[in-house]
């Protein structure tokens, strides 16, 4: 394995074989759709919460793609992670639409409230905060995602309510 | 002008998003009609007639593509609906997506037909989670109906559509970026020619329109090309736009208008004008690519001849700047949305992007000298030779933004204006 490109690349969890080989069923119909990748690494980071090195190597397998193409589209998204993430990925936008209605703000208390910078996880690996580009909910600026879930007209006070609200879900 | 619900006109229906209410106002019966009782090319004609351009920001006619990919002997042929909307302050195809997938799917179908395509596919932004939610309902919905499968509406015409996200990439509504992903490559574009109507999805023909372009098919085939026509301004344009409103304005929201209002109406009329105690600086017609246009120039149309004023038309999500926003901070948040998402294929992108991020923090840190603002010109130049179009726009809404506001770039050089934090 010393030869593989994704070895010093993408995290490993020393997965269990079971859990490779539970998603290694779940990805068999996508043999039959050319081109499904990406739907077959959503299936990985959906079972572990990122796309581990063992996922990589066993989708090269199962799929007929050399690790390297696979470790080239994973890497290319900015929604697929070779490594482990947090429960919730807060993901705030910065562009123009959302930071003239203070959308620095917003990143700034979210950062205050758990003690992290943007492109960090808290260290019970429950929040990460993204700052993104546009998310295409500009009617309701400054908007973000937690995880897919849309939270538009944030203001400092809201976002710290939001995580309150997320850690007491939890 | 007042507002014309066409591409919008069942947003606000109870429940939109099914089936059942799709149908009971006379959903796919103009598919229906269209396998049955037209010819692709009267489908074709029509459309053609009709005048509808890509609704994307191209403004290519879509009558045209599809009979150049019609045309193209080689088979299979594909149709594609993008809906990876990225551009910032664009989110009408969202509105579509979530509360009205059979209205554009129906389009599809009928393009389908058209270019005589039996694989079709959905692209849509992964950030989208209730769209995409939405649209695979829809289209299990279509296949139990009957409306997609083998034989499509009782006919013997056969079409499969299938559903694909993105992942987070802007490039990937660029046309053959959105075919690299979609074959589950990196979102890379590809060298054009060869163009997508002979060379699209796995190399083959393929007619690729955006989600509200598709949106305007069924409506078209139902009232007719002239019934199309006549919505438009009059003038040039034919068909609605839905014009997105953000920033600083007192009501966003969408705004179906015809195509070719003028900005003043959209901002003041439909958007409310300024908050309160505000006044207009200055206005994005078409997303983060478009060049930013003064407050003087409000009485342009927001149409594609918008071009003679150094700006583009874009996708419609036009975003207002009023007198407390900085232009130098609208140049630096522009330059970094395009730094972030250049997918670092050519040169001129790839490194252009950040120096122009690097230039801007420094003349927002007050740190900026005179030839920084002759620096962000020439290397602008350089990145007009950008392999596809990110990398050909992204310069444009900083130089644009120093070329109309070149006073406030130099009050920052000289310490003159609040430097940002």
């Amino acid at each position: 394995m010393t030869d593989s490109v994704t070895d010093q690349k993408a995290a490993s969890l020393d997965l269990p074989t079971a859990a490779i080989e539970d998603l290694r069923a779940k990805i068999q119909p996508f043999k039959e759709d050319p081109g499904s990748l990406l739907e077959a690494l959503y299936a990985a980071q959906d079972s572990f919460g990122y796309v581990p090195r063992e996922a990589i190597e066993m989708i090269s397998e199962e799929l007929g793609y050399p690790e390297a193409h696979v470790y080239g589209v994973v890497t290319f998204y900015t929604m697929f992670y070779t490594e482990p993430q947090a429960t919730h990925i807060l993901r705030i936008c910065r562009d123009l639409s959302c930071h003239v209605n203070g959308a620095a703000g917003v990143i700034a208390a979210a950062e205050k409230k758990l003690g992290i910078h943007s492109g960090q996880c808290t260290e019970n690996r429950e929040f990460k905060i993204e700052q993104v580009s546009c998310l295409g909910q500009c009617e309701r600026q400054p908007a973000l995602l937690d995880n897919l879930t849309v939270h538009g007209s944030m203001t400092p006070a809201r976002v710290e309510e939001l995580i309150d609200s997320l850690r007491d879900a939890s | 002008m007042p507002e014309v619900l066409v591409v919008n006109r069942n947003l606000q229906k109870d429940q939109s998003w099914l089936l059942e209410t799709y149908r009971r106002d006379g959903g796919y019966e103009q598919a229906n009609r269209a396998v049955k009782e037209m010819s692709p090319e009267g489908v074709i004609e029509v459309v053609t007639a009709s005048d509808l351009k890509g609704r994307g920001g191209a403004f290519f006619p879509t009558g045209f593509k599809w009979k150049l990919v019609r045309g193209d002997s080689n088979t299979p042929r594909y149709v594609v609906a993008n809906g990876d909307e990225s551009e910032p302050g664009t989110y009408c195809n969202r509105f579509l997506l979530e509360k009205d997938p059979h209205g554009f799917i129906e389009g599809m179908i009928i393009a389908a037909y058209a270019v005589d395509a039996h694989i079709g596919y959905i692209y849509i932004r992964g950030e989208y989670g209730l769209a995409i939610e939405r649209v695979r309902e829809a289209l299990r919905e279509c296949h139990d109906a009957g409306i997609l499968g083998d034989g499509i509406l009782g006919t013997d015409f056969e079409l499969d559509i299938i559903l694909r996200r993105g992942a987070g990439a802007y490039i990937c509504g660029e046309e053959t970026a959105l075919f690299n992903s979609l074959e589950g490559k990196r979102g890379n574009p590809r060298f054009k020619p060869p163009f997508p109507t002979n060379s699209g999805v796995w190399t083959k023909p393929t007619t690729i329109n955006n989600i509200e372009t598709f949106a305007c098919v069924a409506p078209i085939l139902e009232h007719g090309a002239e019934w199309f026509k006549d919505l438009g301004d009059g003038e040039d344009n034919a068909g609605t736009k839905v014009y997105c409103l953000s920033g600083n304005v007192r009501r966003t929201g969408l705004f179906e208008l015809p195509l070719g209002v003028t900005a003043r109406e959209l901002i003041f009329e439909y958007g409310g004008g300024m908050p309160e105690g505000r006044t207009l600086k200055a206005f994005k017609p078409g997303g983060a690519s478009a060049a930013v246009l003064t407050a003087d120039e409000v009485d342009v149309k927001l149409d594609p001849s918008i071009m003679q004023y150094g700006t583009i038309m874009g996708t419609g999500g036009c975003i207002v700047l009023d007198d407390t926003a900085s232009i130098v901070e609208s140049a630096y948040r522009d330059a970094l949305f395009f730094e972030e998402e250049s997918c670092g294929f050519c040169i001129p992108c790839r490194q252009g992007t950040p120096n122009l991020v690097q230039i801007l923090e420094r003349i927002l840190h007050g740190e900026g000298s005179m030839d920084d603002l002759d620096l962000l010109q020439s290397i602008g130049e350089s990145m007009a030779s950008s392999f596809c179009g990110l990398g050909q726009f992204a310069y444009r809404p900083v130089v644009g933004a120093l070329h109309k506001f070149r006073d406030e770039f130099e009050s920052y050089v000289r310490g003159e204006l609040p430097v940002s934090a």
